[in-house]
């Protein structure tokens, strides 16, 4: 029989830059060598406990599996040796996580100190064992005397082989000592890795923290492969001479009846109403709510829905998630006065709108029993809503989250930062001492941030040989690296609440911003355990709508629009807008591949959409289901399900699944119902898919699903490759998750934001440009828009314009719009506080020059950016005359606020004559002072000369036939390489007359790469490619007219030109591009 | 990068620069005594009155660029009646300017404001306003000009002018640490070359006792009559000054040297010049010569005898493989590790230089100690073991096919039945019958 052996003592990767594998590698290679147990021990953290708990949840079924045991290593700064601890109970692991939260709020972020006091405070029902030091001296039998005294019954001295020169003399010893101290040895390995071929990687590691290259690490390594995981048989004959050692472990386990999964969800039952319960509550609100949503009359498909859901919320006992989210949004939007919106699989219900955490109508065609659905697919799963709120007034909710629950109660989740491959690359190339030149040039072979492998020929293309060991090395090395965690950082907005102490159940640790706390988990190991979790997220268009609502006139009968919900629906208008692709600014759809979809999929109604949405998203892409639908749509394909063989079921199974969407799989939703419908997965397998969808990459069971998936669909008669498109998705799905829940909430934004552009422009532009920085576009683009859609747009002026942008009565009274008054926001450098000074002074009254120069409250820093920015003609001085006055009085700017009376003397000074500014160079200083110019076009000073070029006006486009050899030039606004395009670029550039878009594929790319991606003013030569309204121009070659925006900056009349400087040169660039990888 | 993936990137190194910037000034010493830096990347030459030498600030000029264009550095350079129309020019305006005496000012009048020595901030915003020529500057009334843009303004504009004096600060080169001395008549016996020897020591260590300096190198030149230099030199292991010290080094050398038709002037240079604290043995008797002092001499005679590389100390090195774990270093001075020897590691007294092979090894797999083996021919009994200790290779080393977590050492401590100690090492594991594991003995223990 062979021995009995649970490691207690293994390392993981949240050990940081210690343990050298995955908490699922450790779980998996432990069930594989038949151990009984395997404990994660990392260093003062529960970081890795619940990876190594799902890992062990998802092994296979059926057999006996290993357990994954919750531990943890406490290093104490006080000297006392370190301690193995594992709770015993549920009770004694909140003291467990008690005791961390203590030692991390002690320390900075990611730290945590400790005292042995501090355990002995917290050690009731705890398991140690104490890690023995180095050298056995003296102290340390007696620091172990003392812990044996204290803890007496539930200590051992953890005893580990790992090959040192004298291994057994050692654990003699140990032997000795604990059987004078009146305790038992337990063998360990104190294992690092699961597999000793992460020898490399964990000298890399241990590198990498002492900052240290490879060659001068020296004995900081281990000496030897020991420290991965061994088999019992192994152990065994490794502790032969200590008998008990080794079983001994596998007893120790056995007294350990903690497991995560009793860490069961507690809703904090803080909203409720004495005298009610949850459900009742719950139900009060929502009919309440009906009522207000339809003031005449509740139609019936509404009470008999809401009916259905409380019901269902009653049975799974979700009522208190219901109430809290409801609570928060309550409060935000009527106490706050902040726009919100909420979404995800549970705020689609008819529950939902009737308390107002979103506007969709569950009324409308189209929409389904989403939640049931959801609750029938998220077994045992708490509801989990997400709720968007205005991104510069999130804090003040995020703020009245932690007074209404507590401290105690309510904690920010964590991120976990994971290696990207760039700083893969970086950090093992500098531990293998690679030379900073060849580490940068390797890591700059990744484009953008998820590639997997630092691909050949990129490294080749940087004149580096891959084959060449050093290179080689880095780079598998570097692989293993990517997905490791790296450090804990804390989640943009999402919250765990607890009815139970909230350190009880997770540790809490510092943030880096003061006063912020977050606990050690992140999302998906919260969704795992089932704790109730509530998203509050920043968004930066709810921003831009509530501004523009404020900003929109009463309707007709003197109501207001406040929310999203007053806004009128279907409004054909709107749709024709969007069908043109007329969609700058609004949200969602703005993007270019947006912009030809909607010319494409030409929406008519709101559930388009929601397709439109979901659409161009790496899932569908990835699964090839655009076109095919797009065909259906245009009605060149005939809309038909796929079936399975008649005797294998329903032909018309999938009719209800893909009815909606014309029987292409687009929503996330749609393919989990594929793989219960079409592949037949069980409630567990559906179940496993999803969550390995989750947590896509943190274990190989996809590839498992992958195969029941295709196989379980072919083997009842569905095309191999439909199903192998559709798994496809999934897997497109699992790294950008976007469901339909989610797509129908951004669709009511797309659908509010174009709105408010169809009907008032002004206030659109205005509002986006008062949020800004957001959204796809720059200012300069967002004020062109709408002076093309007839808004008079009005330049800063010292006397009118506040700091944000505002609206004016138009100068002809026929005109629909008003007339939008750019703020001084738009003046880079400009502090608002100083703004908001000014325009106290000036409401006071001020009047001439002197005293918007001498009594305006702005610094003479601050009047130099003004008077730059030409906002003094309202005044009577053009940019050069204003900073001219501007300087000559500010010297007395001093004087006038500490002496009044001697300041009035100023001097009669000599007239001074400055050379007139010619029209380029103003356009040049406009874009230079606020990145946009009323003026003119800097492409336009250019035109007589490119047309000699014959050189096209981007407007030409549209009226040339396909496949006509052109050429188009303008500024670059948008460089764009999306990771499923395979590495085409797409650019737009802009001139006077409109944008162009240009298709740049991967060969012309790669042979004008420099130019593609640096220049600012770009001529294009290709051909050009109509299809239907969508036009392309396919690039063949390209002119570099950058240098022209230069001579507009240096560009001057009359006196002749000075020699270009050397020194000279402004180094920013005139015009700047997005980029987008 | 993204953009030039080609381009290659050096660290910005600005203390380097400077030090670069200074050996410049020295260097153009040669051209005028009075040189300025101009730090970060310029350097002002006081050419007044010099000219004459190369016949004319044109030649001298020419002769200037020539020698900095052999020397490999870009520069740009020009001459003028003040340094700030010099600057301005050597920047701004055609490379190589030649300003004549009292015209500087047409030519500075088509340069932009940035020549006038301002900060950036000031004139990008003069340009701002329009005035991007000198001449436009020099035409605005001064008052308005210095209100807004200041004293500073006006006082670079006179400079440039000439109508305001500007000081510099010139920097005086080191003197260097060389003597010589010349000979009436020209000297060829071994024994005046000794002396000779002593005394150009003797006077440039006198100057080395002045200025409390010593050197580490000595470099003594004999010049031929026949223009022919030979040269010997000597290094010492502390920095010091003792001309018969020294002597003592140079002069058993000296056979080497072939005096031909005989010596007419003999030079000795110092290098590696640095200050060491003036030492009064003569009069402080009391006082010990710590152990590195007592020891240089010694250290430095076997040195100069033997070799640079053949006297060195041992240290020990971070390092599992033993072999590499013992390091050399400079035989003086303070050892670079402070730590000594772990005593939890237990190594040989001796360790061989190379592994010498042992055989009939026998021993328990898979890593027990070995009971018996034989080496140089001898059967030895094991009494007591200790081990394994196991050390991995360095694995980032040589090719990665070549690396295996096999390719370990496991290390024994072994006593015979006769109380002699051994160190085996088993390379490799057991398991595959094709390369069994290989046995070695690494060292003795005392």
């Amino acid at each position: 029989m062979s021995p009995r052996y649970a490691e207690l003592q293994a390392t993981t990767n949240y050990s940081f830059l210690r343990g050298a594998s995955h908490p699922w590698e450790l779980v998996v290679g432990a069930n594989a060598l038949g151990l009984e147990a395997i404990g994660v021990c990392d260093r003062n953290s529960l970081a890795g406990v619940v990876r190594a708990w799902i890992a062990r949840r998802n092994l296979p079924q059926g057999e006996t599996k290993v357990r994954a045991l919750t531990g943890c290593r406490l290093d104490f700064a006080d000297g006392t040796p370190s301690l193995l601890v594992y709770p015993s109970d549920r009770e004694a692991y909140g003291r467990l996580t008690r005791l961390l939260t203590v030692g991390q709020m002690r320390a900075k972020k990611g730290g945590c100190q400790l005292h042995w006091e501090d355990f002995l405070a917290h050690a009731e029902g705890q398991l140690a064992l104490t890690i023995p030091p180095d050298r056995l001296d003296e102290a340390f039998e007696r620091n172990l005397r003392g812990m044996v005294g204290e803890l007496s019954g539930s200590i051992w001295l953890a005893a580990a082989r790992r090959y040192g020169p004298r291994d057994l003399n050692r654990l003699s010893k140990l032997a000795a000592l604990a059987e004078r101290t009146g305790i038992s040895i337990v063998a360990t390995n104190d294992v690092l890795y699961h597999d000793p071929a992460r020898r490399p990687l964990q000298d890399v590691l241990t590198c990498i923290r002492q900052t240290c290259a490879i060659q001068d690490v020296g004995i900081r390594l281990q000496p030897n492969a020991e420290r991965h995981l061994k088999s019992p048989a192994e152990m065994a004959r490794l502790f032969a001479k200590f008998p008990g050692a080794v079983e001994r472990s596998a007893e120790i386990a056995e007294r350990i009846t903690f497991d995560l999964g009793q860490l069961r969800y507690e809703y904090p039952d803080e909203p409720v109403p004495s005298g009610k319960t949850a459900i009742q509550h719950l139900r009060d609100l929502s009919w309440a709510g009906a009522k207000w949503r339809y003031p005449d009359r509740v139609p019936e498909k509404v009470s008999k829905l809401v009916a259905y859901e409380l019901d269902l919320i009653e049975k799974l006992d979700f009522p208190n998630y219901f109430l809290t989210v409801h609570d928060i949004v309550r409060h935000a939007r009527d106490e706050l006065k902040i726009l919100c919106q909420g979404r995800g699989s549970a705020a689609n219900s008819c529950v939902c709108f009737c308390l107002g955490i979103t506007a969709v109508d569950p009324t409308k065609e189209d929409q389904d029993l989403l939640f049931s659905r959801f609750i029938s697919e998220n077994r045992g799963e708490p509801p989990d809503i997400d709720v968007d709120f205005e991104h510069e007034r999130r804090e003040e909710v995020m703020q009245y989250v932690y007074k209404r629950y507590g401290r105690n109660h309510a904690a920010i989740v964590a991120t976990v930062i994971h290696y990207r491959p760039r700083m893969a690359i970086r950090q093992v190339g500098k531990a293998l001492g690679l030379t900073e030149d060849i580490t940068a040039a390797l890591s700059n072979t990744v484009w953008g941030s998820w590639g997997d492998n630092v691909a050949d020929d990129h490294i080749r293309q940087v004149g580096l040989d891959p084959k060449a060991p050093e290179i080689r090395r880095a780079t598998t090395i570097a692989e293993q690296l990517i997905g490791f965690p790296r450090h804990l950082s804390q989640h943009v907005g999402g919250y765990v609440l607890t009815k139970r102490r909230l350190d009880e159940t997770v540790p809490i640790g510092n943030a880096a911003m003061k006063d912020r706390t977050f606990l050690e988990w992140d999302k998906d190991d919260i969704d795992a355990l089932g704790l109730m979790k509530v998203d509050v997220l920043a968004l930066g268009m709810l921003t831009a709508l509530r501004r523009s609502f404020e900003m929109l006139p009463p309707a007709a009968n003197g109501q207001r629009i406040t929310d999203i919900a007053h806004i009128p629906q279907e409004d054909k208008a709107v749709y024709d807008m969007l069908c043109e692709a007329d969609s700058v600014g609004v949200f969602q759809v703005e993007s270019r591949a947006q912009m030809a979809m909607l010319q494409r999929l030409r929406p008519r109604k709101f559930y388009d959409l929601v397709i439109e949405v979901a659409i161009v998203r790496p899932g569908p892409i990835q699964g090839d289901m655009v076109h095919p639908y797009l065909r259906r749509r245009e009605g060149s394909e005939r809309v038909e399900f796929p079936a399975p063989r008649p005797e294998d079921g329903d032909k018309d199974e999938l009719r209800a699944v893909l009815g909606k969407t014309l029987g292409v799989p687009l929503f996330q939703e749609q393919a989990m119902r594929l793989a219960i419908e079409a592949a037949k997965f069980s409630g567990d397998d559906a179940d496993g898919l999803r969550r390995s969808m989750a947590t896509f990459r943190a274990d190989g069971r996809l590839w498992t699903y992958k195969q029941m998936f295709i196989e379980g669909m072919a083997r009842r008669g569905y095309a191999p490759d439909f199903a192998a498109r559709c798994f496809k998705q999934i897997e497109g799905f699992g790294a950008y998750g976007f469901p339909e829940s989610h797509a129908i909430s951004f669709a009511l934004l797309v659908y509010a934001s174009a709105w408010v552009k169809r009907h008032h422009p002004e206030a659109f532009c205005a509002a986006l440009l008062n949020s800004q920085p957001m959204g796809f576009y720059q200012p300069a683009q967002l004020v062109r828009d709408a002076i093309a859609h007839g808004v008079e747009v009005r330049p800063a002026d010292l006397q009118t314009s506040d700091w944000d942008c505002t609206l004016e009565p138009p100068d002809d009274p026929r005109s629909p719009h008003r007339a939008l008054r750019l703020g001084l926001r738009q003046i880079k450098g400009l502090k608002e506080t100083e703004v908001l000074v000014f325009m106290k002074s000036r409401a006071a009254g001020l009047t001439t020059l002197e005293d918007y120069v001498l009594r305006s409250g702005l610094s003479r820093r601050g009047l130099e950016l003004l008077a730059e920015a030409d906002t003094f003609r309202s005044l009577g001085l053009n940019r050069r005359e204003a900073l001219w006055a501007v300087k000559g009085m500010t010297d007395e700017l001093g004087a006038e606020r500490f002496a009044p009376l001697i300041a009035r003397q100023s001097v009669k000074e000599a007239q001074v004559l400055l050379p007139f500014m010619s029209p380029p160079k103003e356009v040049a200083e406009d874009y230079r002072t606020t990145r946009l110019s009323l003026k003119a076009h800097p492409v336009n000073f250019f035109r007589d000369e490119l047309t000699k070029m014959q050189v096209l006006p981007c407007v030409a486009l549209k009226t040339l036939p396909d496949r006509r050899r052109i050429c188009v030039g303008g500024l670059v606004l948008v460089r764009q390489r999306p990771g499923t395009a395979k590495g085409v670029v797409f650019l737009t550039l802009e001139d006077e007359t409109g944008v162009a878009n240009i298709v740049c594929w991967k060969d012309i790319f790669d042979a004008n790469r420099r130019l593609v991606m640096s220049s600012s003013f770009l001529l294009v030569h290709g051909q050009l490619q109509v299809a239907g309204n969508v036009i392309h121009l396919v690039a063949e070659r390209f002119t570099d007219f950058s240098q022209k925006l230069t001579q507009m900056r240096d560009h001057e009349e009359a006196s002749g030109a000075a020699p270009p400087s050397p020194h000279g040169r402004i180094s920013s660039a005139l015009v700047r591009s997005r980029d987008f990888h | 990068m993204a953009l030039v993936p080609e381009l290659v990137t050096a660290e910005a190194e600005p203390e380097a620069d400077a030090e670069a910037l200074t050996a410049l000034a020295d260097w153009c010493v040669r051209f005028s005594p009075a040189v300025a830096v101009d730090a970060p990347d310029g350097l002002f030459l006081d050419v007044t009155g010099v000219d004459h030498l190369w016949r004319g600030e044109a030649q001298m000029l020419a002769d200037f660029r020539s020698r900095l264009i052999t020397n490999g550095l870009p520069f740009r350079c020009a001459i003028a009646d003040t340094p700030g129309s010099a600057w301005a020019l050597a920047h701004f305006g055609k490379d190589g300017t030649i300003a004549p005496s009292g015209e500087h000012e047409p030519l500075l009048a088509s340069l932009p404001p940035a020549a006038l020595r301002l900060d950036r901030e000031t004139w990008a915003q003069i340009e701002r306003l329009g005035l991007r020529q000198v001449s436009q500057l020099v035409a605005i009334p001064r008052a308005p000009f210095g209100r807004r843009f200041g004293r500073a303004a006006l006082t670079r504009l006179d400079q440039a002018l000439g109508h305001e004096a500007e000081a510099l600060t010139f920097r005086r080169p080191p003197t260097p640490w060389f003597a010589r001395l010349a000979f009436a008549e020209p000297i060829s016996a071994p024994e005046d070359m000794s002396r000779v020897t002593v005394d150009v020591a003797t006077k440039l260590c006198a100057r080395l006792e002045t200025e409390g300096q010593g050197a580490r190198r000595f470099e003594v030149c004999f010049h031929r009559v026949d223009g022919k230099a030979l040269q010997l030199s000597v290094g010492l292991s502390l920095p010091g000054r003792d001309p018969v010290r020294i002597a003592k080094l140079l002069v058993p050398k000296l056979d080497t040297l072939d005096p031909g038709f005989g010596i007419e002037v003999v030079t000795l240079r110092a290098e590696a010049v640095e200050p060491i604290s003036g030492r009064q043995a003569r009069l402080d008797k009391a006082r010990e010569a710590t152990v590195e002092e007592g020891l240089a001499p010694l250290v430095d005679r076997l040195t100069n005898r033997l070799g640079q590389e053949r006297v060195w100390r041992a240290v020990p090195v971070e390092s599992h493989v033993p072999e590499l774990a013992v390091g050399r270093s400079r035989p003086l001075g303070k050892p670079s590790i402070p730590q000594t020897w772990n005593r939890e590691i237990p190594r040989p007294t001796r360790l061989f230089r190379r592994p010498e092979p042992v055989d009939s090894v026998i021993a328990l797999t898979p890593d027990d100690p070995p009971t018996q083996f034989r080496w140089r021919g001898q059967v030895h009994r094991v009494h007591r073991a200790e081990g394994p200790e196991r050390i991995g290779e360095d694995w980032w080393k040589g090719q990665i096919e070549d690396a295996d977590v096999g390719h370990i050492r496991d290390y024994y401590r072994l006593e015979d039945t006769k109380g002699g100690r051994f160190w085996l090492f088993r390379a490799g594991l057991y398991g595959d019958p094709a390369t069994p594991p290989k046995w070695w003995l690494h060292g003795l223990f005392g």
